[in-house]
């Protein structure tokens, strides 16, 4: 049977397509690589989610090869490939239908319309390749909020000096909070910050088919078994299903694109579950795996046209890939020296503490010393966090102060102290990480996965800049936390990607020698394929991606549905 | 006398397996380790779930479970602070991580090799195997391995498990009635995975090659297999 629309992997990039084209009448293919799970299939399992990463591939099987820089004694430097099925570093994100969604936090930051002109606004800066987008915020709002009705957003609008223009409020309330929260406020107050109302991509009642947030306290990477987090396979492909017009495939593998002497695309290659080699054709294909693996699938389809990849006669394909900037910090409320109430408040688990700090969204400090002398530069956001998983916590128990193990009754001693007598606050810092020549994806020439297939290479260089950017931020949010009363406050600023926010690698832009996608997420040089994932970020912003993403793929899934429209 | 093949061999590495399983990273999020399987009937891993008790009572009466029931007993043992290893049922849960989880055969070698170089060296030492140690004994000899990186990382890894017994859904064999929640005051999410929903369980790309069913002469099925 040939499609109308074939779309390979089922994300957020991937499901906004899906939903509008098959709600539309089109006839559509979603090849997914993982099984098809529901809400049945998640537990709040530590050893599932998190110990034994029972969501993706075994790094034995399919694995990604991560190029670090090395710096030899006489001061030179180098760059490094390590197969991370040797390192244990696993840069997959859940291969399951509705992709890493399931598995999403669900922090629902809008970009802010600077995000889009970051080099207008800002400037270049030496080293990075900083792009203004193609498209302005006020093109990307109305799909900002056509997310918060079909995947549904929870929250409230709380003015601040960086709120985004909205042209309507949240569609749903905002899910229940915990104590802390009011603490985070108190202290804000006190410091003149602006404690911000997180939007959450949970549904606080029922609608569309789902369940509300059962309050678990398990969330953040945590598959939802309620229906309420806005996976891209709770919120939109069961719809999409539902129509009648929309067929999943999983355990379906995409390893190469066809093309014709024309470089049209022709159809797609995959393996089914039994490791058969099958073909799809369709008249539109679309490619949304999560942006490594969409560059390494555009790069491993050559053809006549393309002999250095698909849409990729430029060399712009896996280029200025981008992960997200920033780190963690914390702080401690230890239970003896605080009121046996708030004690009682913090021991609550279930509901969110949903705040977040983007008074610095925008730094002009003239303290700051980045890449220009003025102090101005794009910041970041600060979200608050607990973390719930008690095997993770129990680990480092086993210690003394001098790197001794310890069992016993010493054994037994620590994990009652480590457990009971007090409870971390955490923050994530969000910042954009800059596109640059040291990071990229290609194909690695040596290391194959089960199939015999070239993996992808990831060299992930990060620019100095946003360490200077991350550790303003922490430093900010590291005084809020004293405010509050904290003590043992700390923070970790990395240059370490965080492997669960990548971006880019197919730029969209207006010039072809410069980019892979044109504004409507179109190759230029490939009529047929569009790319709906995150890889057409020029610049990523400084929140979480999955927002949007979802937007972006709404908009996207729009013009492909007038295109289709005029073809029938 | 020591040998190479002993706590103390200064060839010795830490295996990658268990750097990753140690690592900051890891710790950060879980990146080693073993998948899911498919497919598997659950009214088989029900019956493989009730054979893994029976199988440990015998297993039991021989090294090297008798060895490490006695070594996991002696990390944490009963005392009023707090549920000890027994009450756990941490060498249960131990004992399925090797027959019931895809554990990496080289993580289970390791364990068990443990077991040998421990014996090797309280007989080196005192002449007697460690089961046999009164519980000084037990201590000194422990104190003694965990001076060396083998030893050391074997001791670790043992409480790695120990944790995993401690505060891991029931349903993975320890933390019987969530009483090492209970006395952690940790409050655990719901719902909680039950037979057939274990990690292993799962739908997924990794299989667990089921190579026959006997049927004992009490009627119990009895499951052996190869891992993948």
């Amino acid at each position: 049977m040939t499609f109308d629309i074939c779309i390979i992997g089922s994300g957020a990039g991937a499901s906004p397509v899906a939903y509008t084209l098959a709600k539309a009448g089109a006839k559509v293919l979603v090849l997914e690589k993982g099984p098809w799970l529901t809400e049945k299939d998640f537990y709040k399992d530590e050893l599932a989610i998190s110990l034994r990463d029972s969501y993706s591939p075994d790094l034995s099987e399919q694995q990604h090869v991560i190029e670090e820089l090395y710096e030899r004694e006489n001061g030179d430097t180098f760059w490094q490939g390590e197969p991370t099925s040797e390192s244990g570093w696993s840069f997959w994100n859940g291969n399951v239908v509705g992709g890493s969604s399931n598995f999403m936090s669900g922090y629902f930051h809008r970009l802010k319309p600077i995000d889009f002109r970051l080099k207008t606004e800002f400037g270049n800066i030496a080293g990075a390749n900083i792009a203004d987008w193609p498209i302005t915020y006020d093109e990307l709002e109305p799909y900002y909020t056509k997310v918060d009705k079909e995947v549904g957003v929870s929250g409230t609008v709380v003015g601040h000096p960086n709120q985004e223009p909205r042209s309507e409020n949240f569609s749903y309330p905002p899910i229940a909070e915990h104590p802390i929260a009011s603490w985070i406020d108190s202290a804000a107050k006190n410091i003149s910050y602006h404690a911000v109302s997180v939007p959450r991509a949970v549904l606080s009642q029922p609608a569309m088919g789902r369940n509300s947030c059962e309050y678990s306290g398990y969330c953040s990477s945590y598959g939802c078994s309620s229906g309420a987090k806005g996976s891209g396979r709770a919120a939109l492909l069961n719809h999409a299903v539902a129509s009648g017009n929309c067929s999943i495939k999983p355990d379906a593998k995409v390893y190469k694109i066809e093309t014709n002497e024309q470089g049209e695309i022709t159809g797609v290659l995959y393996y089914n579950k039994q490791h058969r080699k099958k073909r799809a054709t369709a008249s539109i294909y679309v490619v949304a795996c999560q942006a490594i693996e969409t560059s390494r699938l555009l790069l491993a389809s050559t053809g006549k046209k393309f002999p250095n990849g698909l849409a990729n006669n430029n060399n712009q394909v896996g280029k200025n890939l981008v992960f997200s900037g920033g780190g963690t910090g914390k702080g401690d409320f230890i239970f003896n020296e605080i009121e046996q109430q708030k004690v009682n408040q913090l021991k609550q688990v279930g509901p969110f503490i949903n705040r977040a700090l983007q008074d610095w969204y925008r730094i002009d400090d003239k303290l700051f010393n980045g890449a220009n002398n003025k102090g101005t530069a794009k910041g970041g956001t600060i979200d608050f966090l607990f973390y719930q998983n008690p095997i993770a916590r129990a680990k480092g128990s086993q210690r003394d102060n001098d790197d001794q193990l310890v069992w016993g009754e010493q054994l037994k001693q620590n994990l009652k102290q480590e457990f009971t007598s007090y409870k971390t606050l955490r923050f994530e810092v969000f910042n954009d990480w800059l596109p640059t020549d040291d990071c990229f994806v290609s194909l690695d020439d040596k290391v194959k996965d089960k199939w015999g297939d070239a993996v992808a290479k990831v060299r992930i260089g990060a620019h100095s800049h946003d360490i200077k950017v991350g550790e303003y931020l922490a430093k900010k949010a590291e005084k809020l936390l004293v405010n509050m009363g904290a003590t043992n406050v700390s923070s970790s600023i990395s240059s370490y990607p965080a492997t669960n926010l990548v971006a880019g690698g197919c730029r969209f832009g207006n010039n072809p020698k410069t980019s892979v996608l044109n504004k409507h997420c179109q190759a230029h040089e490939v009529y047929n394929l569009y790319v709906t994932d995150g890889s057409f970020m020029p610049t990523g912003g400084s929140v979480p991606y999955t927002y949007t993403i979802y937007a972006n793929a709404f908009r996207v899934a729009d013009h492909i549905k007038s295109q289709w429209e005029k073809s029938v | 006398m020591l040998t190479n093949d002993s706590f103390f061999n200064k060839q010795y590495k830490t295996p990658r397996w268990l750097s990753h399983k140690l690592s900051r990273r890891s710790a950060l999020k879980s990146a080693a380790g073993a998948m899911a399987i498919a497919g598997m009937p659950i009214m088989l891993t029900a019956k493989a779930h009730a054979n893994t008790h029976n199988t440990l009572s015998e297993q039991l009466k021989t090294d090297p479970w008798l060895t490490l029931d006695s070594v996991i007993n002696h990390l944490l043992p009963a005392s009023p602070s707090g549920p000890s290893a027994a009450e756990l049922q941490v060498t249960l849960y131990l004992f399925s991580v090797v027959n019931l989880q895809p554990t990496k055969q080289a993580e289970i070698d390791f364990i068990y090799k443990g077991v040998g170089w421990l014996n090797g060296y309280t007989q080196s030492q005192l002449k007697q195997n460690f089961i046999v140690l009164s519980d000084s004994n037990k201590e000194k000899m422990l104190r003694a391995i965990s001076q060396s990186s083998a030893g050391d990382n074997w001791i670790n890894n043992l409480i790695n498990y120990l944790y995993e017994a401690m505060l891991a859904p029931p349903i993975y064999g320890g933390n019987p009635n969530g009483i090492g929640w209970k006395w952690l005051e940790h409050q655990a999410g719901f719902p909680l995975p039950k037979i057939g929903n274990r990690y292993y369980e799962l739908p997924g790309q990794q299989q667990i090659e089921i190579t026959q069913v006997i049927k004992q002469p009490n009627n119990r099925l009895v499951m052996e297999r190869t891992k993948s």
